[in-house]
């Protein structure tokens, strides 16, 4: 992006090096879209009833049509976990960074420490959360509150699940805008302090600016992820109501196989919510960039 | 930022993937025959001489893993069949394997022998992903009786000969003995106290198993006994049980743990409870696993079992055979030699993993009986007479997924 400002609009030459690099990221495209491809009409066919395990395939689109009460809830549920962990991660992964930024000593084993936060499994995270927050867990034996212990895990308000989605994404957010960032913002800074900018002024006005676009990308790659994952939903959260992947894996494996058809239906709106929120986000980007 | 293809590009992409798509889910639905039939035990043994039988099974039991590598695997090795043991998470998930590779026509499974009963043996004998009659081949088979109703039929689904027995459990409850010094004798007993302790008692929220059979000893309580409420499932049936039952847990929940705005997520997370004193009352389908949790803290010694006047259910489990088993010889054997006296004698012992033998003891030899006369009492679990005192059998499988989605909508759901 910051080389195509510099030699200013697309020359012949260079779109032929477009040609060529999109040929090369054939190779890597070609296979996920055919299992993407591949699952999505398997996921349609059983949808629909056209892929059965037992009996005469027959066209019906009663898994469609049968509970969308419940799948609005479900989505509804799923939305809102999605989008409270988006925010804080973004909040809490844009502050991190800004502090390794600004400290260097301290920053750097701060940035050492989100990256190992990143390789540990949301299923292990998902039962640290839990032994923290629980109503018998470490939290509340270390404040001796044991009757006025909110609900935390398995609570209405899902808090568990999305503190474990925003400890987790956070890192991940904090680490892409460090990336993304730290090679242009020291000289900005630098040039912005000579001219008299506090270090509030030098974060909103300066480091803010540079990371949007980062923070934008690892926006919509933790909707997506927190939309679509299981086990902190799974472990952490209430009986009802349920987030979108946890019950399209609790028909999925139900006893009853008639139950398929409207997992394969739940799968398919989450796969349907996450596209309209990528297309938006890349609307949003095309638009910050043709902007500046 | 990322590199883009061109719209033309783009076209040519999506019915790429569309025909690869039709062409690798268009060989679904191929059916796989069972790879050969014996005449006899002899030709079974023959045939599995070498083989590696895969054993899919519950992985979360300690003690059943250590009994299944310890103890039946060496059994098997002297046989010529090496017995490997697939640890799942859940049963249906080995279900979920085989009929997997059934819809891609695959004969040569990778799934041998599943530790299966209930709904995952219904679901796939409705599949047909089960190899059938092959049981009477098992020389084994005649310590058991004949007429056991615990053995014939499987969560009302009849058995013929599609899986051998394995062992046999009872529904329990337990309590904590310092919290409740006159427990309750029956099951409106325990609600009457969950309802007089509020916050007290909860159950798992089904379709958990143990929650899902706590749903049903609740309903045939509400039915007035287990022999008020027909065995097969029935439209009419579940309209004329199923409400009161689902009324009264639903009435039930402003005195649940946490006012029933949530259930625990399975036995473990129950037993969780249990364990920090959170509630008084748990439950298991498997009390064989109470002496180990009790003697190893993770349960309060004060532990108890309650044995309810009425009696629990109980259920018998079993090994069934996938249709496409890649060794079913093998399968057989192993299936054979759990059923022998000495490893049902090696498994009820509570040191082992203490599960009820599915063996008629009074058709063994002496020294056979011995084997069980010398096993040690456990000083937490009353032996299985005790607990199986007016038991009854499980309902038709047909009714667990009724039950439990009823319940999801009317109690889970409830505002």
């Amino acid at each position: 992006m910051a080389a195509r400002r510099r030699f200013g609009p697309m020359t012949g030459r260079r779109a032929s090096t477009t040609g060529r690099a999109a040929l090369l990221a054939l190779l890597a495209v070609v296979p996920i879209v055919a299992v993407v491809g591949v699952s999505l009409t398997a996921a349609g066919l059983q949808s629909v009833g056209l892929m059965p395990f037992i009996g005469p395939p027959q066209l019906s689109a009663d898994a469609w049509t049968s509970e969308t009460g419940e799948l609005i809830r479900s989505s509804v549920t799923s939305v809102y976990i999605a989008a409270v962990s988006t925010v804080l991660s973004l909040v809490v992964g844009f502050m991190l960074a800004a502090y390794v930024l600004a400290m260097h000593r301290m920053g750097r084993i701060v940035e050492t420490l989100s990256a190992a936060t990143i390789p540990i499994p949301h299923v292990i995270g998902a039962g640290a959360i839990g032994l923290l927050l629980s109503d018998s867990g470490f939290l509340e034996r270390l404040l001796g509150m044991p009757d006025a212990f909110p609900a935390l895990v398995s609570g209405p308000w899902f808090v568990a699940v999305i503190a474990e989605y925003a400890w987790k994404e956070s890192a991940f957010v904090a680490l892409v805008v460090l990336g993304s960032i730290s090679r242009s913002v020291g000289d900005l800074c630098d040039a912005a302090a000579t001219l008299g900018a506090s270090a509030g002024q030098r974060i909103v006005r300066v480091v803010l600016p540079l990371a949007v676009p980062s923070l934008a990308v690892s926006a919509a790659i933790v909707f997506v992820y927190t939309l679509g994952s299981y086990e902190a939903a799974w472990l952490l959260g209430p009986t009802s109501p349920e987030p979108l992947p946890v019950r399209a894996v609790r028909l999925f494996t139900s006893v009853d196989l008639a139950a398929r058809p409207q997992a394969m239906v739940t799968a398919l709106v989450s796969v349907a919510v996450s596209v309209v929120v990528i297309i938006t986000a890349v609307l949003v980007l095309r638009r910050h960039r043709s902007l500046r | 930022m990322y590199p883009s293809f061109s719209p033309e590009r783009r076209r040519f992409l999506l019915p790429a993937a569309a025909a690869l798509a039709l062409v690798l889910t268009g060989c679904s639905g191929a059916s796989v025959e069972p790879a050969e039939n014996f005449g006899t035990f002899d030709e079974v043994l023959a045939a599995a001489a070498g083989q590696t039988v895969d054993l899919w099974m519950f992985g979360g039991d300690a003690k059943g893993n250590a009994y299944v590598d310890d103890v039946l695997a060496p059994a098997a090795q002297d046989q010529g069949v090496t017995l490997r043991r697939v640890p799942i998470a859940d049963t249906p998930d080995a279900l979920n394997r085989v009929l997997s590779e059934l819809q891609a026509g695959r004969s040569d499974g990778s799934v041998d022998l599943i530790w299966a009963n209930g709904s995952t043996f219904s679901t796939g004998k409705q599949a047909q992903a089960w190899q059938c009659g092959w049981t009477d081949l098992l020389p084994n088979m005649r310590y058991t009786d004949q007429d056991d109703p615990l053995l014939l039929n499987d969560f009302g689904t009849p058995v013929d000969g599609c899986e051998a027995p394995w062992h046999k459990a009872q529904f329990t409850f337990f309590y904590n003995s310092d919290a409740i010094t006159d427990p309750p004798t029956s099951l409106e007993g325990i609600l009457e106290w969950a309802r007089a302790n509020p916050g007290r008692f909860t159950y798992p929220g089904p379709p958990d198993f143990t929650g899902s059979v706590f749903l049903r000893e609740v309903m045939l309580s509400t039915a007035g006994g287990a022999d008020q409420v027909p065995l097969p499932y029935s439209d009419e049936a579940f309209s004329e049980y199923a409400p009161a039952a689902l009324q009264t847990l639903e009435e039930l929940e402003p005195s649940l743990w946490r006012e029933g705005a949530t259930y625990p997520r399975d036995e473990q997370a129950l037993n969780t409870l249990f364990a920090d004193g959170e509630v008084d009352i748990a439950m298991t389908y498997g009390p064989a696993t109470l002496t180990d949790l009790v003697g190893s803290g993770a349960l309060p010694p004060s532990t108890k079992v309650l044995t309810l006047e009425e009696g629990t259910v109980g259920n018998a489990s079993f090994l069934a055979l996938p249709v496409n088993a890649a060794d079913a010889a093998g399968a057989m054997v192993v299936a054979n030699i759990a059923l022998s006296p000495e490893q049902q004698a090696a498994k009820a012992d509570p040191g082992t993993w203490g599960q009820f033998t599915v063996l008629d003891t009074d058709l063994l030899t002496p020294t056979q009986q011995n084997l069980f006369a010398q096993l040690p009492e456990s000083p937490i679990v009353p032996d299985y007479e005790e607990l199986s005192r007016n038991a009854h059998g499980e309902l038709g499988s047909e009714w667990v997924p009724a039950l439990n989605e009823a319940w999801r909508q009317d109690v889970a759901s409830a505002p």
